[in-house]
């Protein structure tokens, strides 16, 4: 086609009309899965890392800190906390990790929700800091890598995603306690 | 026939990682295991398959001075709307793939097809050479990731080799994907001249 200012102002303006529909259908289609799926997998990570319960735990979310909270209850006693946290410190970035606690303080579990840290060496945080000698899970006090003098084993070659994990899990006991009082 | 072979052509004599060298920053950034190569080879497959259809059936009406912008403009509505799709229903993998998703409106594979392939023929055949191309980039990824993920940490697609202790852990970090891009680049070439 002739490329004269009437035709391409015509082309252009029909081509960017006709995919902007197109998003928006498809915007529509999946908007609704698309929140569904952000829910069911929080519900997921919760059910893992905190002890049973019953109630609808998303509709409990409070603001600590500026992190999110969830209180989670069986037959309507508490019987944990969890709370979405993260580093900005990671090797590469942003890590958001949900932990857990029960009525103690202790640490239930946690779940790495997001992280872009490097295969085989950060990115094995998820199961690391499951897993003894270097587990958190039970732990009730702020944490820190031997390297500064605290008690957990970093992941080998990889302590500054350590410490940037141990920040986010202390960030969320801090908004933990703030909560309780 | 001819579709046959430009799809044959699109894995081979032209493979956009091994013989065109295009696209090469998902291709380094992608490949630290087999399964995120290949996800995102398909992903860029499904982008390009609907884009050179799109190229080549609206080459008629796009004037000849504003093509570039147009190509772009179809490309980027087709890679969000891959993106919506895997965010709604394949969260896991929107999440390991991360910020590769949306670059690949700025892969040049793409825009190179368009212009060179799809601008100049017609529907089917543009289908059939996003197929073969999008075919070459997703094997070029599955090998390279296969292979930094066997050399690093002795498992592939899930299956543990040897153990991982092993595993040289430089074949997963960045110049692990340089060290193996430029070993496979020579062995596909030497096999291509060998035929």
């Amino acid at each position: 086609m002739k490329s004269s200012l009437r035709n391409m102002i015509l082309s252009l303006t029909g081509l960017t009309v006709a995919i902007g529909a197109a998003l928006a259908v498809v915007n529509e289609a999946t908007a609704d899965a698309i929140k569904e799926t952000a829910r069911r997998s929080r519900i997921e990570a919760m059910e893992a890392i905190l002890p049973n319960f019953d109630n609808d735990i998303i509709a409990t979310q409070e603001l600590s800190e500026g992190l999110p909270l969830y209180r989670a209850s069986f037959g309507g006693e508490p019987v944990g906390i969890a709370i979405e946290t993260y580093s900005d410190n990671g090797f590469s970035g942003h890590i958001s990790i949900i932990a857990g606690f029960d009525n103690n303080g202790k640490i239930t579990g946690y779940r790495v929700l997001g992280h872009q840290e490097t295969p085989g060496l950060g990115a094995k945080m998820g199961e690391w800091f499951a897993t003894e000698p270097h587990s958190v899970i039970g732990s009730a006090t702020s944490l820190s890598v031997k390297n500064d003098g605290g008690t957990i084993d970093a992941i080998t070659g990889a302590t500054i995603t350590s410490r940037a994990f141990l920040d986010a899990i202390n960030n969320a006991r801090q908004a933990l306690e703030s909560y309780k009082k | 026939m001819k579709s046959l072979k430009v799809i044959i052509d699109g894995i081979f004599r032209r493979n956009p990682t091994f013989v065109l060298v295009l696209g090469l920053c998902p291709t380094l950034g992608t490949t630290s295991s087999a399964i995120t190569g290949m996800s995102m080879g398909l992903a860029t497959l499904i982008v390009l398959m609907c884009s050179n259809f799109t190229v080549s059936a609206l080459k008629s009406i796009i004037p000849d001075k504003v093509r570039i912008p147009a190509f772009i403009l179809l490309i980027a509505s087709f890679v969000t709307i891959v993106q919506m799709i895997m965010q709604a229903w394949l969260p896991a993998l929107n999440e390991s793939l991360g910020i590769f998703i949306p670059l690949i409106v700025v892969n040049c594979i793409l825009l190179g097809r368009a212009e060179a392939f799809a601008s100049k023929n017609n529907p089917w055949l543009s289908v059939c050479d996003g197929l073969g191309i999008g075919l070459g980039f997703t094997l070029a990824l599955t090998i390279i990731g296969s292979v930094r993920e066997i050399l690093g940490t002795g498992a592939v697609f899930g299956i543990q080799l040897y153990s991982a202790d092993f595993g040289a852990l430089l074949f997963v970090l960045a110049p692990g994907a340089f060290i193996v891009l430029g070993l496979l680049i020579a062995v596909f070439n030497r096999l291509k001249e060998g035929r």
